[in-house]
């Protein structure tokens, strides 16, 4: 995790402390922006664009535990907004912009912001208690980031027109799943 | 323990594909991000975005070049058009800031400083696409940053 200490040498300029933030966090903002089905390319600008937020927020950072989550809501902000200018809608009206990283609003986790890999392997476990044809969508979701509609829904043997809202059963599955999981332990 | 059951689509598409590995960050990703800390401003106000009102009439797309920001006390306009596949920029601080002030055009990787016209305009043509940010600096006053933005040639 990150200490305050290196919070600290990144405000007096530490590169070094930096590189340990990049190391840490980009990661996360790039599996949160790949998420929304961004390019490679649409991606990388994503994620540089979330570290320029950081650096114009920098001055307000508090506590080192809530980096995760503004980088993750951040980049997941830029993300959105990225998709929406390619569909053409103007871009100078930006939505509510999140606090800085030390804003009261960011009490809550994101998902992803702090995975463990214990929390990771939970979540791959439940997968595998699915039945088909969830259990081989997440794992081509997963494994062929890149892979287009059209591709993934040949690969499981359905029309690409279902493909959508059978990832959003699976996915309304896999979280119930889950809240049993989370309230037997 | 996180609370995976109340994530929302993507948070949860992000976190299966986090645990597997399947899609590593590409190098040239984390150079970009460990880079970004040399442009830091010490002390610098960021100047964020505030909505252009489109004139009546005007269809809001004919005005999406046109941006604004304001901080410290300054508004910067900038309007962002591009020919040849590059981006060409003009911009206007007001009120004027002075006759010592100058702006830094920055981006990732490069920076182009003008001076002032009378009239508080400058232009910078021939940027690549990408993430933008112009510095205004005022002797004697903090530097105002505009908020970092993408813009790409259309």
């Amino acid at each position: 995790m990150v200490d305050q200490h290196t919070i600290e040498a990144v405000l007096a300029g530490d590169q070094a402390a930096w590189d340990v933030l990049v190391r840490r966090f980009t990661p996360v903002i790039w599996a949160a922006v790949r998420a929304y089905g961004l390019s490679p390319a649409d991606a990388s600008d994503t994620v540089q664009g979330t570290w320029l937020r950081l650096l114009e927020s920098l001055h307000t950072i508090r506590d080192p535990d809530r980096i995760g989550s503004w980088l993750f809501t951040t980049a997941r902000r830029e993300a959105v907004l990225l998709l929406r200018r390619s569909r053409g809608e103007r871009l100078t009206a930006d939505p509510a912009e999140p606090g800085g990283p030390g804003g009261a609003e960011h009490t809550a986790d994101p998902a992803a912001a702090v995975l463990t890999a214990d929390e990771g392997r939970r979540l791959w476990r439940a997968v595998e208690t699915m039945d088909e044809p969830c259990r081989s969508l997440f794992r081509l979701m997963a494994t062929a980031p890149d892979a287009g509609v059209r591709q993934l829904a040949g690969r499981l043997g359905m029309p690409a027109g279902s493909y959508g809202p059978t990832r959003r059963r699976c996915l309304d599955r896999l979280r119930s799943v889950l809240a049993l999981q989370e309230a037997a332990s | 323990m996180t609370r995976h059951s109340s994530a929302d689509d993507e948070s949860l598409i992000a976190a299966l594909r986090l645990a597997c590995g399947h899609d590593p960050v590409p190098g040239h990703v984390t150079a970009a991000a460990r880079a970004v800390f040399g442009l830091r401003l010490p002390g610098a106000a960021t100047a964020r975005p505030v909505a252009v009102p489109a004139p009546s009439g005007v269809r809001s797309a004919e005005r999406a070049g046109l941006l604004r920001f304001g901080a410290g006390g300054l508004t910067v306009e900038l309007d962002v058009d591009s020919s040849g596949g590059l981006v060409d920029l003009a911009g206007r601080v007001s009120p004027h800031p002075g006759p010592d002030a100058r702006v830094e055009v920055r981006t990732p990787d490069l920076t182009e400083v003008r001076e002032l016209s009378p009239t508080g305009q400058f232009a910078v043509v021939g940027l690549p696409g990408g993430w933008l940010s112009v510095v205004c600096h005022r002797p004697g006053l903090a530097p105002v940053a505009t908020s970092w933005t993408l813009v790409r040639p259309g």
